[in-house]
């Protein structure tokens, strides 16, 4: 037996070691970290399983779908319809000087299908699933759920990043595919409806400016958008300490950062296709 | 015995489940000096402490979640360098410990069965079948009744504490070791789970160290215990070592036994 000499540090101290914005370069790294194991998991997990294994990210990754994809529909829907209207009116009023209003129904083929549709479902998910899913991990985190993973060697990246990355990977272009027609049918609902062009003139345009390759490009620029939300808002949320307070901060952090990267992401494949020929 | 900082290493023979030898951490801001106590297969070892007196924080150390500035653990007969284990070292010395932590830390996006199963799927080469009828065999050990296809936010604490022991069980890990077993739970609650855990420990025949502030797992574990306070193993011995004691904080412990 013998006297207790040490000065008491106790437990919750260590938590208070690191803190709450790591440096940018810190931030890189780790999401690199996590681009390269979400890709490893994701690639094993379209590889052919055995029906006689048990899979729960599969199971996972449905109920994911479900709650980012699903569950954001009626929001994109409705939006969508409102954003074609705006665009319509908005190119109306600024070619009516001209007396070319009619000349909207390409401005909305312009903007649609490559910009307005996936940015503003980007957007839409970043507002509504980032905050989510970081505050949810970060609630983990301080439940000593992900340490609950480590300790039974299972890879958090693989039970909880990547089914909610391949959600969203799914419901990104899908959704930007509904955006893109809803906000159509919004623009020709502004055109015929309000400002009382005729249908028919209306689709001619519109399929004379709307290519495949533009819907391509929308698609395309959603699948990176999807892999920005889902990388970003997870690290956020994993790389808080166990601390019931740092949930709201990185939920908070999660949407800065996701909406940063959305547009500067957006940002660069637009110079890169206007500077690449054939892509424009 | 003591746990005096030089007293002599554990036994980290093949009758050792769990040996600590000397651990102090964490690295950042070591909260524990020179911390040293073994559980033998079978076993059974209860590390007494207050609150903040670092219980969770050894927990920490043990399973390499924490790095410590120094000191060895031996888990089912492997030893790692508490300092400098490899991950690799880490995953392999994981697979022979079942962790129930104070807070259960069921992983909520998936259901009952799902937790049960996870480290079945990952670890064994077992079908889906039998990985479902071994977790669901396990939790109904352990006594979870109904639905278990519920996510864990539905179950009772009771429950959740019961599912998490199935959880840790799964693999027949060489070594159990259970944070706070009493946490949260009322007195009824807490000696349902902790016959539970009784029975099973004599099933599994595993090694289990129990980390409480509460004073009746001693009397209910007959076992070796250490008394943990600020930072350092105080106490050390039998049951009857310990009611001796008179140290003031094992006389804490000891002299609230009535009310526990």
């Amino acid at each position: 037996m013998r006297q207790a000499n040490v000065a008491s540090d106790d437990d919750a101290s260590a938590e208070e070691r690191s803190p709450t914005f790591a440096p940018l370069g810190g931030r890189f790294i780790s999401r690199g970290r996590l681009v390269l194991r979400s890709a490893y998991w994701l690639a094993s997990l379209l590889a052919p399983q055995s029906p006689e294994r048990p899979t729960p990210v599969t199971a996972s990754v449905t109920r994911e779908l479900d709650v980012l994809g699903f569950g954001a529909i009626r929001l994109v829907a409705v939006s969508a319809l409102l954003v074609g209207l705006i665009t319509i009116f908005q190119a109306a009023y600024q070619l009516a000087p001209y007396g070319a209003e009619v000349v909207s129904a390409r401005a909305l083929a312009w903007f649609v299908a490559r910009e307005i549709g996936p940015i503003v479902v980007a957007i839409l998910v970043v507002a509504r699933s980032a905050a989510a899913i970081a505050g949810e991990f970060a609630s983990m985190a301080a439940n000593g759920e992900i340490d609950a993973l480590r300790v039974m060697g299972l890879d958090p990246v693989k039970y909880l990043v990547v089914p909610k990355l391949a959600a969203l990977l799914i419901a990104l272009p899908t959704l930007t595919a509904i955006a893109i027609m809803l906000a159509v049918i919004g623009g020709w609902l502004g055109m015929s409806v309000v400002l009382g062009y005729n249908t028919a003139l209306f689709f001619e345009y519109l399929h004379e400016s709307l290519a495949a390759r533009d819907v391509g490009v929308g698609l395309a620029k959603s699948v990176l958008f999807a892999s920005i939300i889902g990388i970003v808002a997870a690290d956020e949320g994993l790389r808080v300490e166990r601390r019931v307070s740092a949930i709201g901060a990185a939920a908070t952090r999660s949407v800065v950062y996701c909406l940063l990267g959305v547009l500067g992401a957006d940002t660069a494949v637009n110079a890169f296709v206007y500077f690449i020929p054939g892509l424009t | 015995m003591t746990g005096d900082a030089t007293a002599p290493m554990p036994n980290a023979s093949a009758a050792t489940a769990l040996g600590v030898d000397d651990v102090t951490g964490p690295r950042a801001a070591p909260v524990l000096r020179h911390v040293s106590l073994s559980v033998p297969r079978g076993g059974s070892h209860v590390v007494l402490g207050p609150m903040h007196s670092g219980k969770s924080t050894l927990l920490r150390l043990i399973l390499g979640l924490d790095r410590a500035v120094s000191g060895r653990v031996t888990i089912d007969g492997s030893t790692f360098d508490a300092a400098r284990a490899t991950e690799d070292q880490l995953r392999h010395m994981r697979r022979r410990v079942g962790v129930v932590f104070d807070s259960s830390a069921l992983v909520s996006r998936l259901t009952l069965l799902e937790n049960v199963m996870l480290p079945l799927a990952e670890h064994m080469t077992v079908g889906a079948d039998q990985a479902r009828e071994t977790a669901a065999g396990l939790l109904h050990d352990v006594g979870v009744a109904g639905d278990l296809e519920r996510t864990p936010d539905r179950l009772t604490r009771l429950d959740r504490r019961r599912a998490a022991l199935a959880r840790a069980l799964v693999l027949e890990p060489a070594v159990l070791i259970v944070d706070e077993p009493g946490n949260g739970l009322d007195p009824h609650a807490a000696a349902e789970l902790d016959e539970t855990m009784q029975a099973l420990h004599e099933r599994y025949r595993c090694g289990i160290l129990i980390c409480t502030q509460e004073v009746r797992y001693a009397f209910h574990w007959p076992s070796v215990v250490s008394v943990l306070a600020n930072g350092r193993i105080v106490e050390q011995g039998s049951l009857d070592e310990l009611l001796n004691s008179r140290h003031e904080a094992v006389r804490r412990f000891v002299d609230r036994r009535g009310a526990a």
